[in-house]
């Protein structure tokens, strides 16, 4: 009969999650706080296009998305308690300035006609950059201390991979012609050189690589 | 043969009497139904879909609803297509009375609903067999609502839709078995 | 992208045919049965009226594309309003949340419309639904929409699950259960906000269920919802309690449909008789 009382590891051979983690309690707070500001601005301009675009197909997955990356938002602000920080709206913020204008140039197509513009700063810059800057996240924070913060990116991720995917797939349905090809192109670039300048989601460092010019630095 | 369509002018739509009878002299000499009086009485009135329809050896009377001949997408507006349908629906129904082998079919208000429904699905598939655009799902559906809803009903309906001659008898003998099995 | 769109800037594809409010109440016709005996006959849709499929089929287009502006004005609440001053961040994540309930509706409605013989478009759009969504206070859209559009939702899906379970339509009766449920949610939504929002602002309080009732009776117009049997929907009341609707309440749309219904066949009574003098 086995001995009930006879000592076990207490970590079990298939478990190797590692302690250290590369990010401090505050500087989680602060990324959780960029993050929720990202996804709340991501929700509501979906949520406002929704009357704007008329293919019908596209309206109803903005509304399923927009549902989305409103529950992503949500995560994120239970978090930040957690973290710390009692007031999750004074960590609600962008990362920086640059990143307010990336926002500011996604959200302003509003036309019926421009619907191809609307997808693609989603779904072909935004998007991307979440899944960028939360698969450095997951892959850097410290999977015993931070295990809420890593329940919430998988979750999270799922959904942003499953958006990315019906993103992209709405865009191919859309470009028709050689004119259409250039337009996505064209505000992709537009839209991409604007997250340069921000650094990313979280700003300089989304993803473990400082994009930002250091001081001095010759052009 | 007099082809009347009353009234002249309208109130409530915007429905035109000249074209109105246009279709449906073409429609009573594709049914050929030129060789009796007809009478076109719209009911401005109401806004239903309703077809009312009285039938003697010298006249038919046709009194659609203003709804019947209406364009559903905007409202008020004559469709040419549901002023099609309607008068085809209209000499139908009066041919097959007359002379289509129905004189023993209860009158219109006596009908049941699986009756009407019968009858129509027998009219309407000769509507869409002769070209005109019908929503044949519509006709299902309501064949459905009335005998049931199951394979068995959806055969018989096929049968029916793609009947092009039958008598009152045939036609009320399947229906009452369909929902004698339905039931 | 600006703030509160208009109603005329509805993007729709060209299948679409939109009409107003007022398009609608200029029609002088009579869509009851004619004013005789058969009058006292039920308007109720039942699968019992002579133009049950075609009726039914109507109104499921109509449900459709109410259920598209109820979508675009839930996530127009999402843009419309900054987060925190304008409109609480948990207010705008249940709006975010009706937004993907309403595009599950809409998905519901085309597959039943599908089922039903209708296709889409082929209905004019009354986009006075929208319209209730586009006040610039958000407490009025919880009002408008929330409590008064989704309360009357409640009556109409339960008359459509009614007819599906008298048909035997193994599909509408199931559907229409799935989306009451979820129309529940949303009146609760907006009575639950609604008392937050104005818990020490009576003022704006008595402005948004003064709204409510002006929407309450637009949508109340014709007399195509009361206890009548002349009416075709009638008052939900056991889902509308569910939903946090007081007996008054219940009370006050009941009198209101009744009012509207009278008003309604003496409207057309007049116009009738002025045309055939």
């Amino acid at each position: 009969m086995a001995d009930p009382t006879k000592p076990r590891a207490s970590f079990a051979p298939w478990d190797r999650r590692e302690l250290p983690g590369s990010f401090s309690v505050e500087e989680t707070a602060r990324r959780v706080g960029n993050y929720k500001w990202a996804e709340t601005k991501l929700f509501e301009v979906l949520g406002g296009w929704i009357a704007t675009v008329p293919e019908l197909d596209i309206k109803l997955r903005l509304g399923t998305h927009c549902y989305k990356h409103a529950w992503h938002a949500e995560l994120w602000h239970k978090r930040l308690p957690e973290l710390r920080e009692m007031n999750p709206a004074r960590l609600t913020l962008p990362a920086n300035d640059a990143l307010v204008r990336f926002v500011d140039a996604m959200t302003e197509p509003e036309d019926p006609s421009l619907t191809i513009e609307k997808l693609v700063g989603v779904y072909r810059v935004y998007i991307p950059h979440f899944i960028s800057a939360y698969t450095y996240h997951l892959n850097n924070t410290s999977e015993i201390t931070d295990m809420p913060t890593i329940r919430s990116l998988k979750f999270i991720l799922q959904d942003e991979f499953e958006d990315w995917r019906d993103g992209e797939m709405l865009i191919q349905s859309l470009l028709e012609t050689p004119d259409h090809v250039d337009r996505a192109a064209a505000h992709q670039a537009k839209l991409e050189k604007l997250m340069l300048e921000a650094g990313g989601i979280a700003g300089h460092g989304s993803i473990g690589i400082n994009t930002q010019a250091p001081q001095g630095a010759m052009s | 043969m007099t082809l009347t369509v009353t009234p002249d002018t309208y109130n409530f739509v915007a429905f035109d009497t000249a074209y109105t009878t246009r279709i449906a002299e073409r429609m009573a000499t594709q049914l050929g139904l030129d060789d009796i009086d007809i009478l076109i009485a719209v009911n401005e009135n109401s806004s239903l879909t309703r077809i009312d329809i009285d039938v003697t050896a010298s006249l038919i009377t046709i009194a659609p609803h203003s709804g019947a001949m209406e364009d559903t997408r905007r409202p008020r507006q004559q469709s040419e297509l549901n002023t099609t349908i309607t008068m085809a629906r209209g000499m139908l129904r009066a041919r097959d009375r007359l002379r289509g082998g129905f004189a023993d079919a209860p009158a219109d208000t006596e009908l049941s609903l699986p009756q009407a429904a019968v009858w129509d699905t027998y009219i309407l598939g000769r509507i869409a067999h002769m070209d005109i655009q019908v929503n044949k799902q519509a006709w299902v559906y309501n064949f459905r609502n009335r005998h049931g809803f199951s394979d068995a009903v959806d055969a018989v309906f096929e049968k029916v839709w793609n009947t092009a001659n039958t008598t009152w008898a045939e036609l009320n003998a399947l229906s009452a078995n369909t929902l004698s099995v339905t039931a | 992208m600006k703030k509160f769109m208009p109603v005329e800037e509805l993007a729709r594809d060209e299948r679409f045919n939109q009409i107003t409010q007022a398009d609608r109440m200029a029609d002088g016709r009579n869509a009851l049965i004619a004013d005789s005996e058969k009058s006292r006959r039920s308007n109720r849709l039942t699968p019992a009226r002579a133009d049950a499929s075609e009726a039914a089929r109507a109104l499921m287009h109509g449900i459709f594309v109410g259920e598209i502006q109820a979508l675009e004005g839930a996530g127009r609440t999402c843009w419309d309003f900054t987060t925190g001053e304008e409109a609480p961040f948990e207010l705008k994540l249940d709006m975010a949340r009706q937004a993907w309930d309403e595009a599950r509706h809409v998905e519901i409605s085309l597959k039943l419309s599908d089922w039903m013989g209708s296709e889409i478009g082929q209905y004019a759009e009354n986009t006075v639904l929208f319209q209730a969504a586009c006040s610039n206070d958000p407490v009025l859209r919880l009002a408008g929409v929330n409590r008064a559009l989704e309360g009357l939702a409640i009556d109409v899906f339960t008359t459509m699950k009614e007819f599906g379970e008298l048909a035997g339509d193994p599909y509408l009766e199931f559907c229409e259960d799935w989306m009451l449920a979820d129309e529940v949610t949303h009146v609760k939504m907006g009575s639950d906000w609604l008392r937050k929002i104005t818990e020490n602002d009576p003022e704006r309080r008595k402005k948004a269920l003064e709204f409510q009732g002006i929407v309450d009776k637009m949508f109340s117009y014709g007399g195509s919802r009361s206890d009548s049997e002349e009416s075709s929907f009638a008052i939900a009341r056991r889902f509308r309690e569910l939903a946090g609707f007081t007996e008054d309440e219940n009370d006050h749309i009941a009198d209101l449909g009744m009012q509207a219904l009278n008003e309604r066949k003496a409207q057309l009574r007049e116009k009738q008789a002025a045309a055939s003098n």
